[in-house]
């Protein structure tokens, strides 16, 4: 059996993060990839997508962006290069192509069974990240046979659906952009709306992720908030990387129909929720109390002159009467997409370190058993563990305590 | 929504810190928190009938109320009944108000905000050529609820629209008003 020091798994930017990261400390180890370096970013995202960050913010360790449009929003292809390019510059041992099906505790560490055969190591990092899998509600199982069904990770532009109507079920990130280019395609869209997070994507001048950045937010700890879980449930921004907005207005004057959280499907019949008002007032007051936060901050460093003025947007606008059941081969509805989030998936990992519900047991990556780590996961360490600005301090801390690790010293506090 | 501390000096009559150690004694045993709820109903005569609730089954075993609680419900002279008590609509509709008006009062002693008064007004719309079979078009049920509060409390406007915000996302009867449940009815 092949053995090395440490394994990681998954050469996205949080597998790359963390090979420098052990590079720097000296650890022997070797990132695998189920295809090559970011293969998620390659195969799992649709064509039109560009990155909800700025480029200013999507640096590697190390590597700052350092392009001709800071304030751009990068598509995954030029992502794509520039992880490439980081890889051969930090010259990250990768063995791709190389998918792990399985891994177990042994003596001293873990052994891996790859599609290349086994490895062993001593120490495991899991960088596969917080968005592995798409994630389909078993309701899906009650959609007529003749619908088409799809989710984000697999759709790539709107000509992969039928013509006809299309029912999107999220409204977060990937749902609303998802939403437009498909209603402008010709299909008719129909948006579920559950709880979600509205945020503009520019305020007083600079872009959102700026004012995240400044006021200390994405900085905030996991060991600081209150309720972590809920926090971590929190859903992605109806943001897209572009200066179009996409928040359920202008995607109602694009057209688009919203109704509230698909709860049923019944016979052909989708049932929605009536709570579609108390969502939008949540999302709308939840939106206005961060600028308000915003604005205390340029208010307390005398910034008042030097930003334009606080605006306020217009309330979500609600139908007049919502649908609360339609009918969906019946009714024209040709495909339904699941933007219903992702997931991590762990499904490889035969350790007792999973929790009833299959999530991974850690305290800010350190997972509950020695020698195993994770990256990427939503707010593991930091609120911005998940972004791409994310992995640099995450990779610092979680590499430092793995080398402690391996020396039998006292892991650093978590 | 962050939680923030209880303000000792509020007092709402809500026992916070019991409610959250519950609701970490749930996540920690699950099966605790399943929870079979019970109503027996016993028709009186023409359209009224009387429920009574004295006991549920949760935290593992059978439950007891202090005593029974008995509900009589009928229909108006309109309806040519004897009214002698609110219309079972009417019941759904207090039972929405309580159940919002109580979550207020958690999520604002949560939060520190001392209640003086609320009160919510609820309406319900409803076509009857639905319940009376005239039109099938029509569902028997409410086309539409309305629910106002008026709360006079130490607090913003924004803060008492987000008092009642959190009160909807995290109560029964709002989730069982606005989405379906399977319903199943058998004959003994």
């Amino acid at each position: 059996m092949k053995s090395v020091t440490t394994v990681i798994v998954g050469a996205g930017q949080s597998g790359l993060a963390m090979s420098r990261a052990l590079t720097n400390r000296g650890v022997d180890h070797l990132v695998l990839d189920r295809g090559a370096v970011a293969n998620a970013w390659r195969t799992e995202r649709w064509d039109s997508l560009r990155l909800l960050t700025p480029n200013w913010a999507n640096g590697l360790p190390g590597v700052p962006y350092g392009g001709p449009d800071p304030h751009g929003y990068m598509a995954v292809s030029e992502l794509v290069a520039r992880f490439d390019d980081y890889a051969r510059r930090i010259d990250a041992p990768i063995a791709g192509r190389t998918e792990v099906s399985r891994i177990t505790g042994m003596d001293g560490g873990f052994r891996l069974r790859t599609n290349r055969g086994p490895i062993g190591c001593r120490s495991l990092v899991l960088a596969t990240g917080a968005c592995a899998k798409a994630h389909v509600p078993e309701l899906s199982g009650a959609v007529p046979p003749a619908i088409f069904q799809t989710t984000p990770a697999a759709y790539k532009r709107p000509d992969d659906l039928p013509q006809g109507g299309v029912l999107i079920v999220g409204a977060s990130a990937s749902g609303v952009q998802l939403a437009r280019e498909i209603q402008a395609s010709g299909r008719q869209v129909m948006l579920a709306v559950g709880w979600h997070v509205r945020l503009p994507r520019t305020y007083r001048g600079r872009d959102i992720e700026w004012w995240l950045d400044a006021i200390g937010v994405l900085d905030e700890r996991f060991d600081a908030v209150d309720d972590l879980e809920r926090v971590r449930r929190t859903p992605s921004p109806q943001l897209i990387g572009g200066s179009e907005p996409v928040d359920l207005n202008a995607l109602q004057d694009h057209g688009i129909q919203i109704v509230g959280r698909l709860v049923d499907i019944r016979d052909d019949r989708a049932l929605f929720s009536g709570g579609l008002a108390n969502v939008c007032m949540s999302a709308d007051l939840k939106m206005n109390r961060l600028l308000d936060t915003i604005d205390a901050w340029i208010r307390d460093r005398d910034l008042e002159d030097i930003v334009p003025p606080p605006t306020r947007h217009e309330p979500t606008r609600l139908p007049q009467v919502p649908v609360l059941a339609r009918k969906l081969a019946d009714g024209g509805v040709r495909s339904v997409v699941w933007a219903t989030g992702y997931r991590p998936d762990f499904s490889y990992l035969d350790v007792p370190v999973l929790d009833r519900r299959g999530r991974l047991r850690h305290a800010g990556g350190v997972a509950a058993i020695p020698g195993l780590y994770a990256m990427g996961l939503t707010f593991m360490r930091r609120r911005r563990s998940h972004q791409i600005s994310g992995v640099s301090d995450d990779a610092a801390d979680l590499a430092t305590h793995l080398r402690a690790f391996l020396d039998g010293r006292a892991g650093i506090a978590a | 929504m962050t939680l923030q501390t209880g303000n000792k000096t509020v007092n709402n009559g809500v026992d916070v810190e019991a409610l959250l150690g519950a609701r970490t004694a749930i996540e920690e045993t699950p099966e605790a928190g399943q929870f079979t709820w019970r109503a027996r109903c016993a028709w009186i005569d023409g359209v009224q009938s009387r429920t009574t609730v004295d006991g549920f089954f949760g935290l593992g075993e059978e439950q007891a109320r202090k005593a029974p609680f008995t509900i009589e419900a009928d229909h108006p002279e309109q309806f040519a009944a004897t009214d002698r008590g609110p219309t079972p609509v009417e019941l759904v509709m207090s039972a929405l108000a309580s159940c919002l008006t109580a979550g207020v009062a958690s999520v604002a002693q949560n939060r520190g905000i001392q209640l003086k008064s609320v009160q919510a007004s609820v309406e319900g719309d409803m076509d009857l050529a639905g319940v009376l079979g005239a039109n099938a078009d029509v569902r028997n049920g409410f086309s539409a609820i309305r629910v106002s509060f008026a709360i006079d409390a130490d607090a913003t406007r924004e803060e008492l629209a987000a008092l009642v915000a959190q009160s909807q996302k995290r109560s029964a009867v709002f989730d069982i008003v606005t989405n379906p449940t399977n319903v199943h009815v058998t004959v003994a």
